[in-house]
């Protein structure tokens, strides 16, 4: 018994050993020889006799290693002639596929193996092939496309993975990866540093061939000379349309260089672009001269393996903690979390990305965002635009705004395909082909076409008929007076470097907080562990371990800059998309904001378009909490990584455009109930709005004109906005249509209308007529729900209910104004707005119907809910 | 090793070049075509003087005109053990590029890389150099641009260009001063 235990301990004790010779044997190196497991070749199941060798017995290929038999059933024929099965054993020998020397034997004789992928030995290798270059090791020189019986595993197959920047033909083992990159992080750790994946196109640069741009830096008396006297060219022979030449202009973003030069001491930069490897070398040549920045670590198209993805496994196979990403487009890298998303540097307008097309189509939304002609050149747009709505806009942008319906369809589709075609490797030669094409056509098209000519012509043609409007004289003859009157195209501001660079630094600052942080932590453990013996031996390695993650990192100090905001976008993503996978809304999540369809009691925020006063806006601007904020703000979110006041970027609502203001923030009443209930209040206050939104009972807004002027000053626009052009309404018409087809399911608008008519039949009365007044069909819906009215009294207890909300809130509202009106049936059709507004009634008549189809909804939910309760 | 190797080649010949100056035409045909291609397993460096060209034949069928050029040339054929030092300027290794698992090498046409193990283990990588580069921290650099000597220890030709694996591993092997 005690023999047994003693050998029991020295078994342990021997196991231990064992272990930790194998540790300090990874920790050197692996020494893990190829395994061979039972190929798929054999007629399974088999059994094993003998094995032939032994370990540490040195084997050459195709040397027997075991002998096995197997059994089959054969047809035999005896000396008769008369055919039976019998089942035969069959012995055979296993023959060795590599040379090397046998480590050890996962099986024994007598063992029986049944299926494939079972491991019978290790043999160690004279070479493992760990690095392979064009089709040979590059250790041995041996041909690793041989294929011989034997063979189990290619020997191409045990270097997959190509992580070189400029070559393909070299490829590596996953050992061998991490070892590089295992070398790499310590190095980068030693110098404090981290790795940065740079974009060109519209990151750092913006390029276009159209050849314009060569005349306007010859001609010093053209308006965009300025702008573009520090664009740098060259040319490409075979990459240009016909094999000719093409020649490149390129714009670097300003600051580049100072960026550069600071973000190199923090970062080592590599650059990976979509475009070719040539191209990419020559614009290395002109944002890095000396080769210091970024050295040879340039991934072309050429290299990269896939034309629609990027991925940081091609360059950090094995573990991308110490990688940040700076791209204008997430959607290539998958959103992934080491992304930083920068604004796409736009300088040659209407050119955009010259070497996108093997991306999946970019979302229609980003050319839109900058408008640097906007404001430079009011008043002469470049497209009939149909409202004098204030703002003008770049060509790219009117296709989107007002003709939602068309490309609202088929963007989400193509852009969801793309994506597929892109997941799937996009491998497809006919598409590729067809890409390829494309790419060619795009730079044909842009040398011959001369897209920014054509934009500075008509610029021209918009300044001279200014000017002939102005003078009446000198619109024919271009004099020196009239250079100085003409707008230049390109603009050249963009602040996007600066603010990059403060990020970068603040991550750069976090990581290393972090890793010391940990490093401290685990150096006091240490202290501890030294008593025991291995802490030394294991120390490198977990310093390795220790390295915080910038996929931790980064996004935790990107969710605070939007924490607790709702956003909901209105005007800016067309309809029927989804708007959680429109790009804007990825990288508004990113940033820890929550994106809605619809406004909630949640929503803090509406992010709109200047130029349409949408349904969403409106609704907005009856409740003061919200905020209504242009895309100028978002982005600047982004570009800052702090959350900007809001005031600067505020869109204005005139209170009238807006429909009536609740008072919400000022009525005692609204307080107590909040402070009563709790969970119910938002909803109250949805009632609220929606019964006061209806226009007649305007008593309401008499009792906050004051704030809702504080609120919202009065702008020029609005006056205009008051009076209206024809084919604004017309639009915006068009726009409630859709979305109350949208709608389908929800409550009929009229309803919720219908209630406040039948409570103050004198006021919907007033309002029916005043509908027919301005020709708006709204009259008959409004009849029609009156109608509908009468019926189920389900709706008539509702209906009372909320009659009874209006009537304590209009009181309130009264009271705190205190106007002396003694009740709201005088105050309402007292209202001077109501009367005056007019024309503009009849939209707002129609807005309110589409606001309160959803209300009602809402209402209804909450409604059955408390039915419940 | 270079060799001179006699060869022929098929020239075809459009009608709109029929004329005296018929010769030179072929001439310089016969240059653009072969010089500094990549013949199979053994590159053309240049095509020697007084090369004999056929009676030319217009072909049936259609109206070019056909010539033999037979021509001798001198082709240079890697071969595994062959140390690559031709004084040829353009048989230099020139290093291209530096990576962490080695570095590859423009010999002539073809593209070599010399791995981490066939290097001297006293050069070591260093990634924090701009660039980098392999260096025994004296006088050995290598970077890119440094001329090198190399063994080659593999070839292999696939369609139209060729690698090969080298080594410095050696005796008077490794960056020229």
């Amino acid at each position: 018994m005690r023999i047994f235990a003693v050998l029991m301990d020295y078994e342990i004790e021997k196991y231990r050993e064992e272990l930790t010779n194998l540790e300090c044997v990874d920790l050197v190196e692996h020494v893990v020889g190829m395994l061979i497991k039972s190929p798929r070749n054999l007629h399974y199941p088999i059994t094993v006799t003998e094995l032939l060798k032994r370990p540490s017995d040195e084997v050459e290929r195709f040397a027997p290693l075991f002998s096995y038999y197997y059994t089959s059933k054969v047809t035999e024929r005896n000396e008769f002639g008369d055919e039976s099965q019998v089942e035969r054993k069959f012995p055979t020998k296993f023959e060795c596929e590599t040379n090397g020397t046998i480590l050890n034997w996962k099986i024994n004789a007598e063992t029986v193996i049944s299926a494939p992928g079972i491991p019978i030995v290790e043999v160690d290798e004279p070479c493992r092939h760990e690095i392979q270059f064009g089709g040979m090791c590059a250790t041995c020189g041996k041909n690793m496309d041989e294929v011989n019986y034997a063979t189990s595993v290619r020997d191409s197959a045990r270097a997959p993975i190509n992580m070189t920047h400029g070559h393909t033909a070299l490829t590596v083992s996953h050992t061998e990866a991490s070892r590089v990159e295992e070398e790499a992080k310590r190095r980068l750790l030693s110098n404090r540093r981290l790795s940065l994946v740079v974009d060109l196109d519209q990151t750092i640069i913006h390029a276009t061939v159209d050849p314009t741009v060569a005349e306007w830096q010859k001609d010093e008396d053209n308006p965009n000379h300025d702008a573009v006297k520090d664009v740098r060219a060259f040319q490409l022979v075979d990459d240009g349309p016909g094999g000719r030449g093409c020649w490149y202009y390129i714009k670097l973003r300003p600051g580049l260089e100072e960026f550069l030069k600071n973000i190199s001491k923090l970062y080592e930069l590599h650059i990976y672009t979509m475009g070719t490897r040539a191209y990419a070398q020559n614009i290395a040549k002109i944002v890095d001269p000396d080769r210091k920045i970024f050295g040879d670590r340039i991934l072309s198209r050429d290299e990269s393996g896939s034309l629609q993805v990027k991925t940081l496994h091609r360059l950090f196979p094995v573990d991308t903690k110490m990688v940040v990403i700076i791209d204008d487009r997430g959607d290539v890298w998958n959103w992934s979390h080491n992304l930083i998303k920068v604004t796409a540097y736009d300088f040659f307008v209407g050119i955009g990305d010259i070497n996108s097309s093997f991306l999946p189509k970019r979302d229609p939304l980003p050319p839109m965002l900058k408008p640097p002609v906007i404001e430079l050149a009011p008043g002469h747009d470049r497209n009939q635009k149909p409202e004098g709505d204030g703002g003008s806009s770049i060509q790219t942008k009117e296709p989107q705004t007002t003709e939602t319906t068309v490309p609202g369809v088929e963007t989400p589709v193509s852009a969801l395909e793309q994506q597929l075609v892109s997941m799937g490797g996009g491998s497809d030669p006919i598409v590729l082909e067809q890409q390829t094409t494309q790419q060619e056509e795009k730079i044909t098209a842009q040398v011959t076409d001369r897209p920014l000519l054509k934009l500075q012509k008509k610029l021209d043609e918009a300044d001279e008929e200014a000017a002939a409007m102005e003078n009446g004289n000198n619109a024919d003859e271009p004099s020196q007076d009239s250079h100085k009157h003409r707008h230049n195209l390109l603009q050249d501001h963009d602040n996007e470097l600066a603010h990059l660079e403060t990020n970068l630094r603040h991550i750069h600052e976090k990581f290393f907080e972090e890793y010391e942080k940990s490093l401290a932590s685990s150096h006091g453990g240490r202290v501890a562990e030294l008593r025991g013996e291995k802490a030394a031996k294991k120390r490198p390695v977990d310093d390795l371990e220790l390295v915080p993650d910038v996929k931790d990192i980064m996004p935790s100090m990107k969710c605070e800059v939007l924490k607790n905001v709702s956003i909901v976008f209105s005007g800016l993503i067309p309809l029927g998309t989804n708007i959680q996978y429109a790009d804007i809304a990825i990288w508004a999540r990113s940033f820890g904001a929550e994106v809605t369809q619809d406004i909630t009691r949640r929503t803090t925020h509406v992010v709109a378009s200047k130029q349409r006063k949408t349904a969403k806006v409106k609704q907005a601007a009856r409740r003061p909490r919200i905020k209504i904020v242009s895309l100028d703000w978002l982005l600047e979110c982004f570009q800052t990584w702090r959350r900007p006041e809001e005031v600067l970027y505020e869109i204005e609502v005139h209170p009238d455009e807006a429909g009536p203001q609740i008072a919400l923030a000022s009525s005692p009443l609204e307080e107590l109930q909040d402070g009563v209930v709790l969970s119910s209040s938002e909803d109250e206050a949805a009632i609220n709005d929606e019964t006061t939104a209806a226009p007649t009972p305007l008593s309401v807004i008499t009792g906050d004109v004051n704030e809702a002027e504080d609120l919202m000053p009065t702008s020029p626009i609005d006056e205009k906005a008051l009076r209206g052009t024809q084919e604004e309404w017309d639009s915006m018409n068009a726009e409630i249509d859709e979305m109350l087809a949208e709608s389908g399911s929800d409550d009929d608008g009229g309803e919720s209308d219908s209630s406040i008519g039948s409570s103050t039949s004198s006021k919907s009365n007033k309002k029916r007529k005043r509908g027919t007044d301005s020709g708006n069909s709204s009259a008959a819906e409004d009849s029609d729900s009156s109608v509908k009215s009468s019926q189920g009294s389900r709706l008539q207890r509702r209906k009372k209910r909320a009659l009874e909300r209006v009537t304590s809130l209009t009181n309130v509202t009264i009271a705190e104004k205190s106007t002396g009106l003694p009740s709201p049936d005088t105050t309402g059709p007292e209202d001077p707005q109501g009367v005056e507004a007019g024309d503009g009634e009849g939209d707002d008549l129609e807005d309110d119907e589409d606001f309160e189809a959803e209300m009602m909804a809402e209402f209804e939910r909450d409604d059955d809910e408390s039915d419940a309760g | 090793m270079f060799f001179l190797h006699e060869m022929e080649r098929t020239i075809l010949i459009h009608p709109s070049f029929f004329g005296p100056r018929m010769r030179d035409y072929i001439d310089t045909q016969l240059l653009h075509d072969v010089e500094g291609k990549n013949a199979g397993s053994y590159f053309i460096i240049c095509v020697m003087e007084g090369y004999h060209v056929s009676e030319g034949r217009v072909v049936p069928g259609s109206s070019h005109a056909e010539y033999t050029v037979h021509y001798r040339a001198v082709v240079w054929r890697p071969f595994k053990g062959e140390v690559v030092n031709g004084k040829l300027k353009q048989l230099d290794g020139i290093v291209t590029s530096v990576v962490e698992t080695g570095f590859f090498v423009d010999v002539g046409p073809i593209s070599a890389f010399v791995a981490k193990t066939m290097i001297p283990s006293d050069i070591k990588f260093d990634g924090n150099a701009t660039p980098a580069q392999w260096t025994d921290n004296a006088d050995q650099v290598i970077e890119k641009g440094t001329h090198i000597r190399l063994k080659v220890k593999g070839i292999r030709v696939e369609l139209g260009s060729m690698f090969a694996i080298a080594t410095i591993k050696e005796d008077y092997l490794g960056p020229l001063a």
